[in-house]
């Protein structure tokens, strides 16, 4: 047993260090995910735990009636690769679902959605 | 009873409950169905498992002290397809107290082929087929190792209930995993002859239903796809889940009986980003199942995101690691 430790403390720290990449998941957003703001915003930001291939990378917005809502096109930050930018047309009161689709810099290929509303 | 049938008796004991190595991790959409420690999860991907450490008390009269230590090593064929290799080191402590000796080594190596046939991003749903194969006589019969091969073709499926409608927001970060396994024996029935006595004793070696669930609360899943409410993010990490492992002998029953024997195990996961500690108790269902909780710890390596580029990825296939089972839709 004392054998099968100290394997399994080796593989552990060899492992460990060599993690770099991941897959790209969601880390938080803002307006934070399930939230309620009172004042629209102006930019969906998305965070996620990797950084992203700016390409392959982007995001939709729509309203309950199925309308995107976007002033323009998603897209990834320069400065902090992990960002993802969604500028918004001024929203009105209501429920917005957000849709992302991202693809890691290890090539990892993610997806996800969640809903943010505007309204008191 | 003699000291040699009682011993018997609890190699026996050791092979049916030994606990079972495994597990994958699988990500579908919004879900990531996290490796579960008991039963396999509805997915394929490259993973290591080591160790899984586990200890219980068996059935038998006296119950005797098992620890289990085991490893998983998973590897894609293809995007769909993987095959794994489980050895599982096994000590069972005297029975009766430190005086008489117990017992040492390896239980026999699984392999297991499996294939992912659906998945459903919409509705958080994968389902996988595979065949377990246990190889007879690689290991040791002192702790129970079989000398015939055992051969259990799988059903495994997965569902996350994200897609539940938002008035049951609260539920949505439930999932339930699943496996439905018939292990066959390569051989009927174990014939024994006592050196001393030079009696026989056929032992009839039952067909079983090898099946399991887990029903998990997914706190990443709360945070990154129903509502973050601000926990701290140790408890972001989190997966609660109940396992239950179950075993019920359904043919050439004559020796085991029919009596449904397992565990039904409350824990919870930590899942981070390449990798995943989690614990369990091991709670037995029944007198034939274990004589005390046990307790159950894993930790889980994913080593599709440790090393994308070399061992993390499929053998054979595309360079985009997405993944296009023959039914359903990308992740």
């Amino acid at each position: 047993m004392r054998h099968l430790s100290k394997i399994a403390t080796a593989f552990t720290v060899i492992l460990i260090p060599a993690a770099a990449l991941a897959h790209a998941m969601l880390d938080r957003a803002s307006p934070r995910v399930g939230s309620t703001v009172a004042s629209a915003p102006k930019e969906l930001l998305l965070w996620f735990t990797e950084k992203l291939e700016p390409a392959f990378s982007t995001a939709e917005v729509h309203n309950a009636q199925g309308a995107t809502v976007q002033s323009g096109k998603a897209h990834v930050d320069g400065s902090d690769r992990t960002e993802l930018r969604v500028p918004l047309k001024a929203l009105p009161p209501g429920i917005y679902l957000v849709s992302w689709r991202v693809l890691s810099v290890d090539t990892h290929r993610t997806q996800g959605s969640f809903t943010f509303k505007v309204g008191p | 009873m003699s000291n040699r049938y009682l011993y018997a008796a609890l190699c026996g004991a050791a092979a049916v409950l030994v606990t079972q190595p495994a597990r994958s991790h699988e990500i579908v959409g919004n879900r990531m169905f996290p490796a579960t420690l008991v039963i396999d999860d509805p997915g394929v991907a490259d993973e290591l498992s080591l160790p899984t450490v586990a200890i219980s008390k068996t059935g038998d009269v006296p119950p005797v002290k098992e620890i289990d230590i085991s490893g998983e090593y998973s590897k894609r064929i293809t995007e769909d397809f993987a095959v794994s290799f489980a050895p599982t080191w096994t000590h069972l402590y005297a029975p009766g107290g430190p005086n008489m000796v117990g017992a040492s080594g390896f239980q026999n190596i699984e392999t297991t082929f499996k294939y992912r046939l659906f998945k459903n991003v919409e509705h958080e749903f994968v389902a996988s087929v595979g065949l377990n194969i246990e190889w007879g006589a690689s290991g040791a019969q002192d702790v129970g190792a079989e000398r015939f091969n055992v051969y259990t073709p799988t059903f495994y499926f997965g569902k996350g209930f994200g897609d539940l409608p938002s008035s049951l927001n609260w539920a949505r970060p439930f999932a339930l995993t699943g496996q439905f396994g018939y292990a066959i024996p390569g051989s009927n029935t174990t014939v024994t002859v006592d050196p001393d006595t030079g009696d026989i004793d056929t032992e009839f070696n039952p067909r079983v239903l090898v099946w399991g669930a887990s029903l998990q609360y997914s706190l990443p899943y709360l945070k990154s796809a129903v509502a973050d409410i601000g926990l701290p993010d140790f408890v972001n990490h989190l997966i609660p889940l109940v396992e239950a492992s179950l075993q019920t002998p359904v043919s050439n029953t004559f020796s085991s009986g029919t009596v449904t024997t397992g565990t039904i195990n409350p824990g919870v996961i930590w899942v981070g980003d390449k990798f995943q500690v989690g614990v369990e108790a091991m709670i037995p269902v029944n007198r034939q199942s274990g004589s005390n909780v046990g307790a159950i710890g894993q930790i889980h390596f994913f080593l599709d995101d440790i090393f994308p580029n070399s061992i993390g990825r499929p053998i054979f296939g595309n360079g985009i690691a997405s993944g296009q089972p023959a039914f359903g839709s990308k992740p």
